[in-house]
């Protein structure tokens, strides 16, 4: 069964999770400097959502339809979020067997990959708050 | 011991004779080529390389076009121009002769030719879905891999970086491993490019989330193929048993690293070239054993292993037979005159914001996301001064 009931749920969760990581400039500062914009696309639930670090200085998020052109796209099922964000996947090997799929310059996006890894921390306590369900 | 979860793929059916080349024509009307684009570059023409292929299509009557312009380091360009020669021909597959740079081309192009030729819009990983046109390969240095490899990768030259392309479906449909292509590579390119394939063994050896029992397997045999093969090889290019045994065993290490990634040794060469224009085969040997050593902590086990299957250790602890094994590949270096230190090889002394510039190529490699132990901006620059 599925983490993510509908498109709602997943969009709630990763809409507070972002502004949860802006908010916290030691995990946004190397975000903003790479300048990047990033989309990621979710599956069963669907939904989509635009990471905007061009400017350097502020992380615009954008839930849904989004007409900014991404650096970068990344492309997984939503259940594979939810377990990228508990720090349950081994992204080397979801890229080896395509569960997940990188569009674009990959180098700049993965690279970030150490940077985000404090945010897991924050994932559980989003969820709690968001759709008041424990992990 | 626990065993990783893992995938592994070898969608390239690998045929291995001597002279089989000349036999391409059959194996082109099994794939349903009808009309290939033949890819290689000037040298291997001017040096008759390619004449058994040609020989064999002609008498066969299968026509064919050409596209001999590839160079050394592939770029957008290239590609775009071989794409645009095949869809005026109107080429179905692609047939492709020569090392590395040749085959990454013939990959890109037959990507272009069934995605179309926008490739920033292609380049990334696990994009395709779909198998391409027929492509068939024969390398002609032991060294990529790229014969059995997913991924290419072509220079930008305008943004000055490599495009990626990953994909299962970008592997050719065949491998023709004829070791009588190989007569002409000079000795320096025969050590060069086996050291690249010793550095896909070691590397995928090392990867300690992605590899398997099947890539460990494999890797060490195509080491003990090399270890065996390639001074022989270099030594004496009309050695054809040894050549035969390096390019098996480049082909192994291909189907190694394809299948569990390489790491930090390729990360460092890759930005080190893209600086400094120095050879990829070339520059990995020179940080294959300091990664070696930088990786020791979460690898002993296994280059122990590798030691032991070897015959290089036997019942010394795992510290001491890895020890060995980082020996016994110094020792190959030393008998093939591959250059201890990168300053040998035009990489300057760096400092300040060159240095800061490449450790930030190296961290933001995609290799460096497969090595076993995790590295820091000080970590690279600490490899790059015992490179040096």
């Amino acid at each position: 069964m599925p983490f993510f009931n509908d498109s709602d749920e997943l969009g709630t969760v990763m809409r507070e999770l972002w502004v949860t990581i802006a908010d916290d400039s030691s995990i946004s500062s190397p975000l903003l400097s790479s300048k990047l914009i990033v989309r990621f696309h979710y599956k069963e639930p669907d939904g989509q959502i635009t990471i905007d670090c061009s400017d350097g200085e502020n992380m615009v998020i954008e839930w849904g339809d989004c007409e900014k052109q991404p650096v970068v796209e990344m492309f997984m099922q939503a259940d594979v979020a939810h377990k990228f964000w508990m720090g349950q996947v081994n992204v080397p090997m979801y890229l080896l067997n395509g569960k997940m799929v990188a569009k674009g310059p990959v180098n700049k996006a993965l690279a970030l990959l150490p940077a985000i890894k404090p945010a897991f921390k924050k994932y559980p306590s989003v969820v709690r708050t968001t759709l008041n369900r424990d992990l | 011991m626990k065993l990783n979860s893992f995938i592994f793929n070898c969608p390239t059916r690998v045929m291995f004779a001597e002279q089989e080349s000349a036999s391409i024509a059959s194996y082109a009307e099994d794939l349903g080529i009808i009309k290939p684009l033949l890819v290689s570059d000037r040298g291997l023409v001017e040096n008759d390389v390619l004449r058994p292929v040609i020989e064999s299509l002609t008498d066969s009557g299968i026509p064919y076009e050409t596209f001999y312009d590839v160079p050394p380091d592939s770029d957008i360009d290239c590609v775009n121009k071989a794409a645009e020669f095949a869809r005026e021909k109107e080429c179905n597959s692609i047939i492709a002769v020569g090392g590395g740079s040749v085959l990454d081309t013939a990959k890109v192009v037959n990507l272009c030719l069934n995605q179309g030729s926008d490739l920033l819009a292609n380049q990334g990983l696990n994009i395709l879905h779909e198998k391409l046109s027929p492509f068939i390969a024969l390398p002609t240095t032991a060294g990529t891999g790229s014969e059995v490899s997913f991924v290419a990768a072509i220079k930008d030259l305008s943004e000055k970086r490599k495009l990626v392309f990953g994909s299962r479906f970008l592997a050719p449909d065949l491998a023709i491993l004829d070791p009588t292509l190989l007569l002409s590579l000079p000795g320096k390119l025969t050590a060069a490019t086996g050291m690249d394939a010793l550095t896909h063994a070691i590397e995928s050896l090392a990867c300690s989330v992605t590899q398997s029992p099947l890539t460990e397997i494999i890797s060490i045999e195509a080491m003990r193929l090399l270890f065996e093969h390639l001074p022989r090889a270099t030594r004496n290019g009309d050695d054809l048993d040894a050549r035969a045994g390096t390019l098996v065993a480049s082909t192994m290490a291909g189907i190694a690293f394809t299948n569990s990634g390489v790491g930090i040794i390729h990360a460092l060469a890759h930005a080190t070239g893209a600086l400094f224009k120095t050879h990829h085969g070339l520059t990995n040997a020179i940080f294959l054993p300091h990664g070696m050593r930088f990786n020791k902590q979460e690898s002993c086990q296994v280059f122990a292993r590798a030691a032991r299957s070897l015959g290089y250790a036997d019942r010394q602890n795992d510290d001491t037979a890895c020890d060995i094994l980082i020996g016994k590949v110094e020792e190959l270096m030393e008998s093939i005159s591959i250059p201890p230190r990168l300053r040998t090889i035009g990489v300057p002394a760096m400092e300040g914001e060159l240095l800061e510039h490449w450790s930030e190529l190296v961290l933001e490699d995609p290799s460096i996301m497969f090595n076993p132990r995790y590295a820091t901006t000080e970590d690279v620059i600490d490899l790059y001064k015992r490179a040096y």
